[in-house]
């Protein structure tokens, strides 16, 4: 079975689970490798252990640690990125959108719009200030074009994934 | 010495603040005997700290500025409760005159300085002026509020490049930017104005010169209603990323074993506290060049976030002396030779935010566990299930480790981190790895341009650990399969 981990700049680590085997009520043995551009990388043998209400993992099922409790791993954080979970299929709608099309990282509050519709913007242009966590950001666009649209006014306060701007390249 | 405790009545004393430090306060009010009163808001509605308080109420409002902002919503409900005091913690209304005036006419006493101290503090000019009347060195730059950008490009000019725009308002690091030509100014100077008014109601900027590799070496400060006044010795705070501090030492490695230099800016410290009668725990932070010439920077009228490393070195406990002060109560500290410091601290803050990017990234913790060696101490708001918002300060909680000398407590450090397990949440655990590995760290020479001119940030290995996600995976498997 197939687990895909999509974060929210759509990068994507699918791994495979190849092999189960449960020796025992207490002990499961999996088998993992990872897919990448269609071949198989890091293979890799992972025991489970259940011990007084702790999960242990081993490798090579004789040396044992500790696995630190996450009960629902809809997530997975890799040093800076923060992967959504999916069992078994790949979410659809998740491709990635127009590059003209600028979208939220995080939460926000719109502070400062720097641009009208219709106003031509080079790449690097800062077009947008949001506001997260008493810090400005400042939203650059990464086309050159014209802005088609303006979805947000100043003051919004916008939720993570909401399309402010959209900037017609050309 | 012996002091004696003495039986007192206990007092009801409300947290106006939330996060680690609700939680810090409210064991110290539980300490004294007091009853801790915790608040919680629709933005926050299972926070953390509510489990140390012994009473919680709701503070309806979904910003800050209904909650923890509003203050006559929290005099009034401070008197609906029938409160003796109100601490304030940091941020939010810890450095505002009129809360402590607001709850000083309600009856209420407000765990923090006088008035008066608060307002002279509060704003840089005025703390700058009477600074320079008590005989303590300032950095060169203007007196009062620069109105235009042509003005301060005018006083930029006269001062010298580089120089630092700031907030009269500001603290903690918001509101202030550094300048290194005329077009710098020109266009930060809009932007910090707004960034000042949004975070403190006030856009009115300051333009001082600013120091090249300076260290930031800040003295902690208690002092009672009977005058007696106190040092805690230095901390240095020198590693700062946007002006903000990540990682703190007590004491300082850049004043090292120079005793002659800790005492004079300690006793210079004191001096200033003297000179505004302060009458709680505070900081003074200066700033100090490479030539170890220091400047006063500001004075901040409350407690600190990294107050936990002075407690570490001189075993006090700044909160609980707080509340004493406050109600006029002895400190029952003898002199000042009472107060010795040993070992050295360390405090890594941990913020919910991209370890290289270093900006906020809120977001919900799936899994939290601690496994950390001897002397080491979490103070933390973290919990499973925790959703960090950006309505707040992305700190989640500040890792302190102690050790006899500095390697010591560079060693714990190192073991704590990796013992600090949070899932699901960007957090900068990873570029606090790589600073405690880092060659110019280790030395104790950093300056406040660690992050930008070392950048331990780039060092960070970004890999996927495959076998890292076999793992959780793996287990999230054997659940399924009813293991």
């Amino acid at each position: 079975m197939r687990t895909y981990l999509i974060d929210s700049e759509k990068d994507e680590v699918i791994i495979d689970l190849k092999k189960t085997i449960r020796h025992s009520s207490e002990l499961i043995e999996f088998e993992f490798s990872s897919i990448k551009e269609n071949k198989e990388i890091n293979a890799e043998k992972v025991f489970i252990k259940k011990l007084a209400g702790n999960y242990y993992y081993s490798t090579n099922n004789r040396t044992w640690r500790k696995l630190a409790r996450q009960h629902t791993p809809q997530k997975v954080l890799n040093v800076n990125k923060v992967y959504d979970l999916y069992r078994g299929f790949k979410p659809s709608g998740l491709s990635s959108g127009d590059s003209g099309e600028l979208l939220t990282q995080m939460p926000g509050k719109v502070v400062k719009i720097n641009v009208e519709k219709g106003q031509k913007v080079k790449s690097g242009d800062c077009v947008l200030i949001l506001e997260a966590m008493k810090m400005e950001n400042e939203i650059k666009t990464s086309v050159d074009g014209v802005v088609k649209e303006i979805h947000v006014s100043v003051g919004d306060a916008l939720d993570s994934g909401v399309l402010m701007l959209e900037i017609e390249q050309g | 010495m012996n002091i004696r405790l003495k039986k007192q009545k206990s007092k009801r004393i409300l947290i106006a603040n939330r996060g680690e430090i609700a939680s810090r306060v409210a064991k110290a009010c539980r300490e004294l005997g007091h009853i801790a009163v915790g608040l919680f808001t629709d933005m926050e509605p299972n926070a953390a700290h509510l489990e140390f308080c012994d009473e919680w109420v709701h503070l309806t409002g979904k910003t800050n500025t209904e909650t923890y902002l509003n203050i006559e919503k929290l005099v009034s409900l401070a008197k609906e409760l029938e409160i003796d005091g109100v601490h304030p913690g940091y941020g939010f209304l810890s450095e505002n005159g009129n809360f402590a005036s607001a709850l000083d006419e309600a009856g209420i006493v407000f765990i923090g300085p006088n008035i008066h101290a608060i307002k002279v503090m509060g704003d840089k000019a005025t703390s700058k002026a009477l600074a320079k009347e008590a005989g303590v060195p300032v950095v060169p730059g203007t007196a009062a509020a620069v109105p235009t950008v042509e003005e301060a490009i005018k006083v930029a000019g006269e001062i010298g490049y580089p120089v630092l725009l700031k907030a009269v308002a500001g603290g903690g690091g918001r509101g202030m930017r550094a300048c290194e030509s005329e077009g710098e100014v020109k266009g930060n100077f809009e932007a910090v104005q707004r960034e000042s008014k949004a975070a403190f109601g006030n856009g009115d900027l300051l333009v001082e010169k600013l120091i090249v590799n300076p260290h930031h070496i800040e003295v902690q400060i208690l002092a009672d209603k009977k005058g007696n006044v106190f040092h805690f010795y230095e901390r240095e705070c020198s590693i700062q990323r946007r002006h903000q501090k990540i990682i703190e030492e007590a004491p300082s490695p850049f004043i090292g074993d120079d005793e002659e230099l800790r005492n004079s800016i300690c006793e210079t410290a004191i001096r200033l506290a003297k000179a505004v009668d302060y009458d709680s725990a505070g900081t003074v932070e200066f700033i100090m060049g490479e030539d170890k010439s220091f400047y006063f920077l500001e004075m901040n009228t409350r407690i600190q976030v990294e107050h936990p490393i002075t407690e570490e070195i001189t075993g006090a406990d700044l909160i609980i002396c707080m509340i004493q002060s406050a109600f006029g109560e002895d400190l029952q500290i003898p002199g000042q030779e009472f107060i010795r410091k040993t070992g050295h601290a360390i405090e890594c803050r941990i913020c919910a935010e991209d370890p290289i990017t270093m900006l906020p990234a809120p977001g919900t913790v799936t899994g939290f566990e601690t496994n950390f060696p001897q002397g080491v101490r979490f103070d933390h708001c973290l919990y499973r299930g925790l959703n960090v918002t950006p309505d707040f300060d992305p700190m989640v909680g500040k890792l302190v480790a102690k050790g006899l000398v500095r390697d010591v407590a560079i060693r714990k450090m190192k073991a704590a981190l990796k013992g600090l397990y949070i899932e699901g949440l960007k957090n900068n655990i990873p570029l606090h790895e790589v600073i405690m590995d880092d060659p110019v760290f280790e030395e104790g020479k950093y300056t406040t341009n660690f992050i930008k001119e070392v950048a331990p940030q780039d060092r960070i290995d970004t890999s996927i650990n495959h076998l890292e996600i076999y793992k959780k995976l793996a287990a999230a498997e054997a659940r399924n399969m009813g293991m």
